[in-house]
């Protein structure tokens, strides 16, 4: 916070200068860019400030990986919890060797191509089912089973029927995600405010335009929240698909490398594993926020 | 004149499906009507009622005497279940771009701009035939935005927008493709005194800068009778047209204000006094609104089924 306050004024003093010094442009341009230098100035002051404090945990965190194991651990117990450092530096080595990459590009091969799946498959499904309430009767028990089955338990009969290859484990990605996404799309489609249906119908909209332009859109953040879920729970499923049967990826590295006593090694996959379920999930917030920028006031509005 | 809307005979009947409340009122009237078995609800009884070309017609009438069925009848949302819905002496069939409705809850689209929200009805294809790019519909929408006096909103999504705002963006979404007839339920209702007096005045300016025939559902008497030329009271449930009440106040395009003038008061009391034993009528039964589905959550099965058969 108190950065935040600290760095606006010198930013505002700073700009004072600004339009004398840029002279030889229009008085209206100046002040123009002036103010948007200066309202920039200020957003990356204040993300520079809140991002501080929510870095102070994570700080923390590492200062206590880097120290405890040094200081607070016995011996026996530091060889299996190694500091900071080595992590990253068994990271550093893993990266020039390039097998990080492999790995990192064989998992997220699987992932996207599962999640890919997953998404087309689920969406496409869930707006038919939606839409004709026969088949939503007639599938809802049966999704409902599927949905409560836990999909490393279908694991083995993936492997069974798909052998150990990628099939089988892009499949299960793609059964992981799948669920959420059609769930939330058939939620999506469900609640659409009926008004909204009344008005368009009113207007004279065609099944297919209201479908396209007032259901399709009302239900698109439902439908994000669902994808966002999936990307969890692919993400999850893939790292154990990986760990059970895999020549390669990010779950073969982490047991590998526990089998092979290369502790740092372990801990290397698993720093890479929380980087890219990161990632994953700032992705898809950021989509899922641009699709639902009209969203901004629910609660205050309408 | 000609009339531009007619009903004949309409009767409009819901099939209610009992609400999880109602078992214990059923036991009432066990005989009529099993525990579970759906009764049936009459909305609207053979009304009658001509809509003349340009004219700002009122409809008041008590809560669950059917007003907004009328005008989901006449938009095309449903069907009567006797009787005929002509506009222009045609059968209505369904939503038509000759009319246009306005809801009173706005019903615009959040994810669209007002301007999008204005021009949502020009997208398909209009009357004849062609289809207008986005920047023909964008100028219409703007030109509409005008005419409701929102010129410069068009970039802002409907959650920017007061509810005045909100309502007058729903007035020109349903004024730009040009349909004859305005059909409004309730549109004030949800808006402050002052925001109200001031767009039923811009209601009047165009409805005379268009000559749309208009017809208004309203719960305000005063609304009514400043609005409308003529104002249709509808009995209590089952929906009858009670009388039509013909407002007349000289001078009325005059500076004064017309809620004082003894026309006006005289008038209003009028239809005040025919409305004062249905809304009673009304409550001792317990009507509610019937919600589009056709269910009634609050409604006893009982109390409506004497009604109807009286």
């Amino acid at each position: 916070m108190t950065t935040t306050l600290a760095q606006q004024p010198a930013a505002s003093a700073a700009l004072k200068q600004a339009p004398a010094v840029g002279h030889s442009g229009p008085a209206e341009a100046g002040r123009r860019s002036t103010t948007a230098i200066l309202a920039f100035l200020r957003t990356a002051a204040a993300s520079a400030g809140s991002g501080l404090w929510k870095a102070a945990g994570i700080i923390a965190f590492l200062a206590l990986w880097e120290l405890g194991p040094t200081y607070l651990a016995s011996p026996s117990t530091r060889v299996f919890l190694p500091p900071l450092h080595e992590v990253l530096a068994a990271w550093g080595k893993l990266f020039e060797s390039g097998s990080i990459q492999t790995h990192l590009a064989a998992s997220l091969t699987r992932s996207v191509s599962g999640f890919g799946a997953a998404l087309v498959a689920g969406v496409s499904l869930g707006l038919l089912i939606a839409w004709y309430g026969r088949l939503n009767a007639v599938l809802n028990p049966l999704l409902e089973l599927f949905r409560n089955t836990a999909a490393l338990a279908l694991l083995p009969v993936f492997t069974l029927l798909l052998g150990i290859g990628e099939e089988s484990k892009i499949s299960i990605v793609a059964y992981a995600a799948f669920f959420p996404v059609l769930l939330n799309t058939i939620a999506g489609v469900k609640t659409v405010d009926p008004l909204l249906i009344r008005a368009a119908k009113s207007l004279g909209l065609s099944s297919l335009a209201l479908f396209r332009k007032v259901i399709l859109p009302s239900a698109v953040p439902t439908i994000f929240t669902g994808i966002r879920m999936a990307g969890t729970a692919s993400i999850l499923v893939l790292i154990a698909a990986e760990m059970v049967g895999a020549k390669a990826g990010l779950g073969y590295l982490i047991v590998n490398a526990q089998s092979s006593f290369l502790i740092p090694d372990m801990y290397a996959g698993i720093l890479t594993v929380s980087l890219l379920g990161l990632a994953v999930n700032f992705l898809l917030v950021a989509l899922e926020r641009h699709f639902s920028r009209w969203r901004t006031a629910v609660g205050s509005g309408s | 004149m000609t009339a531009k809307i007619s009903l004949r005979d309409v009767t409009k009947q819901f099939t209610v499906r009992p609400g999880k409340g109602s078992k214990a009122s059923t036991a009432g009237t066990a005989g009529t009507s099993g525990a579970k078995e759906p009764t049936t609800l009459t909305a609207l009884d053979s009304l009658s009622l001509d809509v003349h070309d340009g004219e700002f017609l009122t409809l008041v009438g008590p809560s669950g005497s059917g007003k907004t069925t009328l005008l989901d009848l006449l938009a095309g949302l449903s069907t009567p279940t006797s009787g005929e819905v002509l506009v222009d002496g045609q059968p209505v069939t369904g939503p038509g771009k000759d009319r246009a409705v306005v809801f009173q809850q706005y019903a615009l689209f959040p994810w669209r701009t007002a301007s999008a929200n204005v021009s949502i009805g020009l997208e398909g294809r209009g009357t004849d035939g062609r289809k207008l790019n986005r920047r023909e519909r964008a100028a219409k929408a703007s030109e509409y935005l005008k005419l409701v006096g929102l010129a410069g909103f068009e970039d802002r999504f409907p959650h920017e927008l007061s509810g005045g705002m909100k309502q007058r963006v729903a007035i020109a979404r349903s004024l730009a493709y040009e349909p004859d007839v305005l059909l409004m339920d309730e549109p004030f209702a949800a808006l402050d005194a002052q925001t109200r007096e001031q767009l039923q005045d811009e209601l009047l300016r165009i409805w005379r800068a268009t000559g749309k025939t208009i017809v208004f559902i309203t719960h305000g008497i005063d609304e009514a009778v400043y609005l409308g030329q003529r104002v249709a009271v509808l009995s209590a449930r089952p929906g009858r047209l009670k009388e039509i009440v013909d407002v007349d106040i000289p001078d009325r395009d005059g500076e004064d204000d017309i809620r004082s003038h003894p026309a006006f008061v005289e008038q209003r009391h009028k239809v005040w006094t025919l409305l004062h034993d249905e809304v009673r009528l009304a409550q001792d039964a317990g009507h509610r609104k019937i919600l589009p589905d056709g269910t009634a959550p609050d409604e006893v099965p009982g109390t409506t089924l004497e009604r109807s058969a009286a």
